[in-house]
């Protein structure tokens, strides 16, 4: 799964998943891609992460250290083409997080990590030409070029199940190799 | 693809009101604000007033000063007449409530749009059962309560049983959207009816469920009598009740308790054990999922019980929880969500087949994400048992 970009945008699912997994760096650290989060999801997903965050995992802070080593990048709007498409996106998906991913991801070219079904369809309208993963792929190759034990890979997914209550959807293409890990 | 520039369609009149309402929600003056933007104090009147177009990049800095998602402003959502015009008359009648049910007021408001766009999303919208407004003006008040108790239990099917179910029944019987919304202690009930959204009601969630249960029926005979006429119920309201009030206050106890299945309950309980006990009187109440007072005024007035039992029943001190507890009588069953249920089951419906984004089915049910992924598996475990084709079958007869 080589990301054909230079960056990488999460988007709020994938940044609730890989939090909730206590593997958040790690998973960032194995992509080739500089990964980055709109500064919309930053703020507003706060809450998700901080009521994640328990006596045995601190994955809001897990996230903040992601921004100060740098593995992820908070960007936010650079000029007034990207912000009008936003609001224009935001009219459309209703959703300020999505809309902002989608929107900076388009102008500047990069690849998206989204597991929401809404976003991926608007995002392969807009456009069609850019590459679009999800957490599980994201997952898989962290414990691919990692060579994460299946111990430690079963439990980054229980996590994600169990404390960041995510399941792929009955058609996801790799449902059968997180049932085959999970269960 | 998407439009150019989405503000260049919007209503600038509608924009702009929005954003006043969401400053003025923030505390900000129009000063305050026009500094968020770098603009004079006319500007942003200007803007307010619909008469200059904003920016992308003004309304994100608005937004974000506001606290507001963009979504907020751009989103298209159902057109509904504001609540506060509604409630206007109200308010000029009780000025000092303005202030302190104002906010549960646009909350609920916002709550019927949210629940309108969902229908729209889905193509679902809510099937209506109303009847044709009851005319009262033939008989005395007590009379005509009963006979519109009874009107409706019989035209919805109820017979003379207890109705535990009551807010379903109003949801999904009747077709009117109850939320059970947090209010200050005082207020029982808000009652509001628009053309397109139909009849909606919010209760107040602080309150048990037996007195949330009788605001229902309070707020059902206001829409079943005076459907069109907005109702903010409150302790201390009047100082001499009209008329429309005075029949909103007798119908609960016939709609409830109906006399013939209450006679023919009290005629059992009495023949089996010779006397009604006070364990009678709170057994039958549990039965009813009303309070104990209401009951033994019920039954003072049917003359089943020598008027002023429950006065001298409270002016003995019972304790009505420590009896209910020692009796073993379960709490009365609801429903407690703020939520109506099949506003619940649009959004997951609507999240399920990719029509609204996992944010927006957080905002539709007013939670963070982490949040809304557990309610969203709680609604999914109820359809756990059908494949996603079979949900969408029609199972009518061919």
């Amino acid at each position: 799964m080589p990301v054909k970009c230079s960056h990488l945008i999460l988007d709020a699912c994938c940044v609730l998943n890989f939090s909730a997994s206590g593997s958040f760096l790690p998973i960032l650290k194995a992509l080739s891609a500089q990964v980055v989060v709109t500064q919309v999801v930053r703020e507003r997903e706060l809450l998700s992460l901080r009521r994640l965050t328990d006596t045995n995992h601190d994955d809001k802070n897990m996230f903040e250290a992601a921004i100060a080593e740098g593995l992820l990048l908070v960007e936010d709007f650079a000029n007034d083409r990207e912000e009008e498409t936003f609001v224009n996106y935001a009219s459309e998906l209703g959703d300020d997080g999505e809309s902002a991913t989608c929107a900076i991801a388009v102008h500047r070219e990069w690849a998206i990590a989204t597991d929401d079904r809404k976003a991926i369809s608007f995002f392969q309208r807009e456009a069609p030409h850019l590459q679009i993963l999800s957490s599980l792929e994201i997952i898989k190759h962290w414990a691919e070029v990692s060579t994460v034990s299946s111990a430690e890979l079963r439990s980054a997914l229980s996590n994600i199940r169990t404390r960041g209550r995510y399941a792929p959807h009955r058609n996801h293409p790799l449902l059968s190799w997180w049932q085959d890990l999970i269960e | 693809m998407t439009p150019t520039n989405v503000l260049d369609g919007i209503d600038p009149q509608r924009l702009g009101d929005l954003l006043q309402q969401a400053r003025k929600k923030m505390g900000m003056t129009q000063a305050d604000a026009a500094k968020v933007i770098d603009a004079a104090r006319t500007t942003l009147v200007a803007i307010e007033k619909g008469e200059r177009r904003l920016k992308p990049n003004e309304l994100i800095k608005l937004a974000r000063a506001y606290g507001r998602s963009i979504s907020d402003f751009v989103r298209p959502t159902p057109a509904i007449e504001p609540f506060e015009v509604q409630f206007r008359s109200v308010y000029q009648r009780h000025d000092e409530q303005e202030g302190e049910i104002n906010l549960v007021i646009h909350h609920f408001e916002q709550l019927c749009r949210n629940y309108l766009e969902l229908e729209q999303i889905m193509g679902a919208p809510m099937a209506r059962n109303y009847p044709p407004e009851y005319r009262c003006d033939t008989l005395p008040l007590e009379a005509a309560a009963e006979s519109i108790a009874l009107a409706e239990r019989q035209r919805l099917g109820l017979g003379d049983s207890p109705l535990p179910l009551l807010r379903d029944i109003l949801e999904l019987n009747v077709g009117i959207r109850v939320f059970y919304l947090e209010m200050p202690t005082k207020y029982a009930e808000i009652y509001s009816y628009d053309p397109q959204l139909g009849a909606c009601m919010a209760i107040n969630q602080h309150h048990c469920e037996e007195r949330r249960r009788w605001s229902m029926a309070h707020g059902y005979l206001h829409f079943l009598a005076h459907r069109r006429k907005p109702v903010l119920d409150f302790d201390g309201q009047y100082q001499r009740r009209p008329e429309s009030e005075r029949l909103a206050e007798a119908f609960p106890k016939y709609f409830l308790m109906p006399t013939s299945g209450l006679l023919r309950r009290f005629t059992d309980m009495s023949s089996a054990h010779g006397k009604f006990t006070t364990t009678n009187l709170f057994t039958l109440a549990n039965y009813y999922g009303v309070s104990i007072e209401a009951l033994a005024y019920r039954m003072e007035g049917m003359g089943l019980l020598p008027t002023g039992t429950w006065d001298r029943l409270r002016d003995r001190g019972i304790k009505v929880r420590k009896v209910q507890l020692d009796l073993g009588l379960q709490e009365t069953v609801h429903r407690p969500d703020q939520l109506p249920v099949h506003y619940q089951h649009l959004a997951i419906d609507a999240l399920e087949q990719g029509k609204i984004t996992e944010g927006r089915f957080a905002d539709f049910l007013e939670v963070d994400r982490l949040e809304a992924r557990r309610i969203a598996e709680a609604l999914r475990s109820h359809s756990v048992a059908m494949d996603h084709e079979s949900m969408g079958l029609d199972l009518r007869p061919v």
